[in-house]
């Protein structure tokens, strides 16, 4: 208690605070008194020098004026934000936004999986592209040129194409989207087709043809799948120059044809064999073709 | 037109730092114990409060200065086992003691010193604050932002540890 009485004394002391006859009870006690001792020698002491003109010149040369600093602390700020939003941008196109694209040269074809394992055949000279993240929400795809699509039954199933776009819930179907053609084959199910302003509906073992954003053709297909799929295209009742168009995506040459009146054309060619393809093509049509490397050379039987 | 009660006009500038700059040295001083360093730290302290002029009132400029001091200190790491080098005591009043006395008044001042260069760095600065800039528990208390309560239990451990060297010895 007595202890405690002098602590708080103590503390009056060096507050300045206590008066005379509480100074004397503190220096009656030999360990307060050596505080006392200790507090005033410690008073007597001194810093050293401060000096306050030498410090003030170095802050001055370091500060600048305040309306001219703030514009570029500000846009400091500004720059530092927006590189925060490029990095989130970058982050959230790498995260959120990840469109995957998946295309095909001349001569080539791929084969290959949704992510909810639909299957997609994409055909030479084509392009797919799709948001692998949102596709859970939404089973959309955007494609040029000619794919066919085996979908696995669920939501709602888009293809976009520049002509048009293609909706199923689940079926087969192939897509053929170039130029001014856009032709879709239904092989199961049923598929709705939008183009301009129309939607129209294509039912199992069906095909229409658009062109030109205008409707031409409903006919029937016998395939369960389209023969390109099987390495060989076939065409009924086709423009040439849409023949040697495919041909063209096929085979990796450089077609020049001379003299020759656009028939139409229908029949197959194989994928796999030119001279085999072309033979194809040219005998239906009284055609001759000649091959130079690369060079195609078509033109009109002579007459015998 | 009002003039605005920040710090950013250059004369109210200097005034603060005619009031505040030698008590903020003096503070920083106790903390580390070093003259060129505390130089380094109140040139620190006033270009920060430059710079944040426009957010300081007059009155905030002292607690500004003493919180941006005290921050600054803690963030330098490296300030190692200070050496506190007091300057020449103050000429004693009395002249007539006998030179027996001078010599043990003398190495008592020594030894005072060298303990208090060897308190803790929060003991110090109180106790010196206290001692030297006279600076009242609650002036104190504000100024480091903790208790009065904390303040006399720096203080009451500063004393034991300071008579305990010195007598010891």
């Amino acid at each position: 208690m007595e202890k405690m009485d002098k602590e708080h004394l103590l503390h009056k002391y060096l507050n300045g605070t206590a008066t005379p006859e509480e100074i004397i009870t503190l220096e009656a006690d030999p360990t307060y008194s050596s505080y006392i001792k200790i507090a005033n020698t410690a008073e007597s002491f001194e810093t050293p020098m401060f000096r306050e003109e030498d410090n003030f010149n170095a802050i001055a040369s370091k500060l600048v004026d305040p309306s001219k600093v703030r514009p570029i602390r500000s846009l400091k700020v500004i720059y530092r934000v927006a590189a925060a939003v490029v990095i989130l941008f970058v982050g959230y196109l790498f995260i959120s936004d990840s469109e995957t694209t998946i295309s095909t040269q001349i001569a080539e074809k791929k084969e290959f999986m949704l992510p909810d394992a639909s299957q997609v055949h994409l055909n030479s000279q084509s392009q797919i592209s799709f948001d692998g993240n949102k596709w859970n929400q939404k089973r959309s795809l955007k494609l040029e040129g000619e794919a066919f699509f085996k979908v696995h039954k669920g939501k709602l199933f888009s293809v976009k194409t520049s002509q048009g776009f293609v909706q199923v819930l689940g079926t087969r179907f192939n897509v053929f989207s170039r130029d001014s053609l856009f032709s879709i084959k239904c092989y199961e199910g049923l598929v709705s087709v939008s183009y301009s302003d129309t939607t129209v509906q294509v039912p199992a073992g069906t095909m229409i043809e658009i062109r030109n954003q205008n409707r031409i053709e409903k006919s029937k297909i016998a395939t369960a799948s389209p023969n390109w799929i099987a390495n060989e295209s076939t065409f009924q009742n086709v423009s040439l120059s849409l023949v040697l168009e495919e041909l063209k995506r096929q085979y990796p040459i450089n077609l020049i044809s001379q003299n020759i009146v656009d028939k139409n054309f229908t029949g197959s060619f194989t994928h796999k064999d030119l001279n085999v393809a072309l033979r194809s093509i040219c005998d239906p049509l009284q055609l001759e073709f000649t091959i130079q490397g690369e060079d195609v050379r078509l033109y009109a039987k002579k007459n015998n | 037109m009002k003039i605005p009660n920040n710090v950013c006009e250059e004369k109210t500038f200097s005034q603060i730092y005619n009031d505040y700059g030698e008590t903020i040295w003096n503070f920083l001083y106790f903390k580390c114990g070093d003259s060129a360093q505390a130089d380094d730290l109140v040139q620190d302290a006033f270009i920060k409060l430059w710079q944040n002029c426009k957010k300081v009132t007059r009155e905030k400029a002292k607690s500004f200065l003493y919180t941006v001091s005290n921050n600054m200190f803690l963030n330098q790491v490296a300030h190692h086992k200070v050496v506190l080098q007091y300057a020449q005591l103050q000429p004693q009043k009395v002249d007539t003691q006998s030179p027996q006395y001078l010599l043990e008044e003398k190495q008592y001042h020594q030894r005072l010193q060298n303990a208090i260069a060897n308190l803790t760095e929060p003991q110090r600065t109180a106790f010196l604050l206290n001692r030297i800039e006279g600076k009242k528990y609650a002036e104190i208390a504000e100024i480091l932002e903790i208790s009065v309560k904390a303040v006399e239990k720096r203080m009451s451990h500063a004393l034991a540890s300071l008579r305990k060297e010195i007598e010891e010895i």
